[in-house]
């Protein structure tokens, strides 16, 4: 049985597994998040909490998914706002959190509409015992323009609230990045000038999951219409990574302490997340889907992964493949790698044979008779979408060749 | 070409086991682990493998049952686990038992080494036999710090998992896991038959509690079949069969009688070994059949001429004459060879330890009337079915009782 210790520290506070409820549905009140600290989160985000004055008041229903084939919840779009209970709820529900699990972490995510609110909701946190705050400047459906996602794309306003938090606050503090900008780093910056002490990424993307074709309207129709709202679920997790991937190069960002979101799923997203820099993870889409128990898999499958990487701090993996990600200019560009396929593997579906015709290069060829596959290297540009279609892994990627006049040797290619 | 006897059904792959596992409807009170006697936690795994955590599937299979792989190939999972899957409700149950068998394949193929072994804790069991009961309890009683020493009449240790034909259980599976509870310490002495070469009363000198697992090793016969030179019992057959790899001499004709999941295994084994004409004649009606209904159906796919209903009224030489129990028709088949199938059953002569119908009754569960004398498997009471699995489960219930007995630690 694999024990290894996943605990590690985040802006200074020890989580003791880095698997976090995010600030969401998930994390709404009392009941639910010590129900998660019991099956074994390592810390909550509890869900936004926002100033006195700001009404909540949410649609019904709020929710809508993207399918693809027979896999539902490929994405998952959300109009929740943030925490519908009272302040006075959701500060009692944080100090009696608080006291209840005292070696789990509380993060307290907090959104106020100017400077004093921030400020006070920071100061009110705090003072239940709270051990880190998140700032959510990045919610994409709130009902107001002083709040969310168009704050978080305003480097001048972010430094200025995370200046008004860390004067409510001495806590550890992170900003949640929305992922609708096209250069997350700017703001990063303006909110580390600010006060932060890392960075929260990625909040949901702003999107219309489907359309309604006879009522012609977006999902979920609330009273005959629909809204822009966040997506989110495994198919933003290429854009998370990305993201990350971006601050963690920028000049300065090296060492950004990042809390990694967006589509978490499995242990294997988990890892890639660490891998691409982020220190903790959070989690909404995979436990609205599927509930609290997903840790269960991620945290043993880590720990398997950190066995088999001969790694006994989880530290030790964090941002292993950012330098390894590098402008496109820089790569290679000497050698084609074509295709090896395996025949003895091969069932003869020609799907190779229909994406290489039709969205490569023409290269696969089909012997009509024998019905199978077979590459023409003269044609072949090496793209490898065949082995992307290939729906037995029969075909894998082979020899190597050097474009003509290049001094690469194929030996010293790594694949 | 290699024999069909000895070829197993082909399993999943990491594609089709996703697929598998992807049907899974991933339930709250998850009815398939309710239903396992074995306590396999088959929710927890399915789940494991859908969240492609292969590695901590094989721990949650493995900690629950030492014979992991081999019930992932022989329980009749349609009467457990796969009877209770919620999935019914939309198509077809989730297919539980292969992707246990995809799991247990997968831990060896990555030389897993899930078990810990708790410090010794200075006293001996010594278990009488190494069927699957004796085996899950020597497993279990040497994780929780016993030294454990089986005592096995046989030269070859598994008791009945040597006569489950090989194309439903290859030997091999049955080695790897005796092998794994040897890892854990236990030592296995064949060829000795305990009330023979050693007595009960060595063993009681020798041990802090004896297990008995004699199991129902013998074959039943009907009297007018006895000493008949063209009747063989099934169990016997089985054993010869698996015993030479399938290298065995059939007749062309053979009769076999009865209709559990011994007789499946004769009448499946027979028409792989080639035999062109296998009649089974059965008792039991097909409504109230007790073969596990995959068997069955594995016998009639390869045309086994079943014969419902009818009871045996006359055996001259190869010639047996039936007479059905519900409607006035009466069959005589005549046959080179007559396989009986009608049960099995246990000897405990010198263990000391008496039966009623079979099984020990002390009062309390896995007790005997020598508070040294435990006893597990076929000849404990159980809720559960006398096959592997319901074996398997006696075997941990006992290794619990034993250790609170013993006083643990």
């Amino acid at each position: 049985m694999v024990k290894k210790d996943l605990s590690i520290t985040f802006l200074g506070v020890k989580f003791p597994n880095p698997f976090c409820l995010s600030s969401s549905p998930v994390g709404n009140c009392y009941d639910m998040c010590k129900k998660a600290y019991e099956v074994g989160w390592g810390g909550v985000v509890f869900k936004t909490i926002g100033p006195k004055s700001y009404f909540i008041d949410e649609v019904s229903p709020r929710f809508d998914k993207l399918n693809k084939e027979n896999t539902p919840f490929v994405g998952f779009k959300n109009m929740e706002q943030i925490a519908e209970h009272s302040l006075e709820e959701n500060l009692r529900d944080l100090r009696r959190l608080k006291e209840e699990f005292p070696n789990q972490v509380l993060i307290a995510s907090i959104m106020g509409n100017d400077e004093q609110t921030w400020e006070d909701l920071a100061r009110m946190v705090t003072e239940c015992g709270a051990d880190m705050i998140e700032m959510n400047l990045s919610c994409p459906q709130m009902t107001s323009h002083a709040m969310g996602s168009d704050v978080g794309s305003n480097p001048e306003l972010c430094k200025k609230y995370c200046q008004a938090v860390k004067r409510g606050s001495k806590l550890p503090m992170m900003a949640k990045m929305t992922p609708n900008i096209t250069d997350m780093v700017p703001v990063a910056k303006a909110c580390l000038e600010g006060g932060a002490d890392g960075i929260a990424a990625i909040n949901t993307i702003k999107s219309i999951c489907n359309i309604d074709l006879d009522k012609k309207v977006g999902l979920p129709i609330v009273d005959g219409k629909s809204a822009i709202s966040g997506y989110s679920g495994k198919a933003v997790k290429p854009v998370a990574l990305r993201f990350i991937q971006q601050m963690r190069q920028a000049d300065g960002l090296h060492d950004l302490e990042i809390s990694g979101i967006g589509g978490i799923e499995t242990w294997e997203d988990a890892a890639e997340f660490i891998l691409v820099g982020a220190k903790t993870l959070q989690v909404t889409t995979a436990i609205m889907q599927y509930g609290y128990r997903v840790v269960e898999d991620m945290k043993n499958g880590l720990q398997h992964y950190m066995e088999e990487q001969g790694v006994d701090h989880l530290e030790d993996l964090v941002g292993l493949a950012n330098k390894n990600i590098i402008p496109a200019e820089n790569l290679n560009r000497d050698y084609i790698c074509r295709p090896n396929i395996d025949l003895d593997k091969c069932i003869k579906c020609g799907r190779c044979y229909i994406s290489c015709y039709d969205g490569g290069h023409q290269a696969i060829e089909w012997d009509e008779e024998k019905r199978e596959p077979h590459c023409n290297t003269d044609k072949c540009v090496g793209c490898l979408l065949c082995g992307h279609v290939c729906p037995v892994h029969a075909i894998t990627p082979g020899k190597i060749t050097i474009k003509p006049g290049r001094k690469c040797k194929a030996e010293d290619i790594k694949l | 070409m290699e024999s069909k006897y000895l070829k197993e059904e082909c399993g999943f792959s990491s594609l089709t086991v996703t697929e598998e596992a992807s049907r899974c409807l991933l339930c709250h009170d998850a009815p398939c682990s309710k239903a396992c006697p074995a306590g396999t936690n088959p929710d927890k795994f399915i789940r494991s493998v859908r969240f492609r955590n292969y590695k901590g599937a094989a721990e949650t299979i493995r900690l629950n049952n030492a014979l992991g792989a081999i019930c992932a190939r022989v329980c009749p999972t349609e009467k457990y686990c796969q009877n209770a899957c919620s999935r019914t409700g939309i198509d077809r149950p989730i297919d539980i038992g292969r992707i246990q068998r995809f799991v247990t394949d997968f831990e060896e193929a990555a030389k897993m080494d899930i078990w810990e072994k708790a410090p010794a804790n200075g006293k001996s069991v010594g278990v009488v036999g190494s069927g699957p009961s004796a085996l899950q309890a020597a497993a279990s009683l040497a994780m929780m710090g016993y030294k454990v020493e089986v005592y096995e009449k046989e030269k070859v240790l598994g008791g009945m998992l040597r006569y489950i034909p090989e194309y439903r259980l290859p030997n091999h599976i049955v080695d790897t896991e005796i092998k794994r509870i040897e890892g854990l310490g236990v030592k296995f002495h064949t060829g000795v038959e305990v009330g023979k070469k050693v007595s009960m009363e060595d063993l009681k000198a020798k041990h802090d509690a004896v297990l008995l697992a004699p199991g129902y090793s013998y074959g039943k016969n009907l009297p007018m079949f006895e000493g008949n030179k063209n009747v063989v019992l099934a169990v016997d057959f089985l054993k010869e069969v698996k015993a030479k790899a399938g290298k065995v001499k059939v007749p062309a004709n053979v009769l076999v009688v009865g209709g559990g999941d011994v007789a499946m295994d004769v009448v499946t084994t027979l028409k792989l070994l080639g035999v062109a004409n296998v009649t089974d004649v059965v008792y039991e009606q097909f409504a109230e059949f007790k073969a596990s209904k995959k068997e069955l159906d594995g016998a009639q796919k390869l045309g086994v001429t079943i014969m419902d209903g009818y009871v045996p009224t006359a055996c001259e030489g190869k010639k047996v004459s039936f007479k059905h129990r519900v409607i006035n028709a009466e069959i005589s088949v005549e046959a080179d060879l007559i396989v009986m199938a009608v049960g099995q059953k246990p000897s405990v002569e010198g263990l000391g330890i008496e039966l009623v119908k079979g099984e020990v009754d002390a009062g309390k569960p896995y007790v005997t009337a020598d508070p040294k004398v435990w006893v597990c498997g076929d000849i404990a009471h159980s809720r559960f079915d006398k096959t592997v699995v319901g074996g398997v489960r006696t075997g941990k219930e006992v290794a619990l009782y034993i250790d609170m007995a013993l006083g643990g630690k």
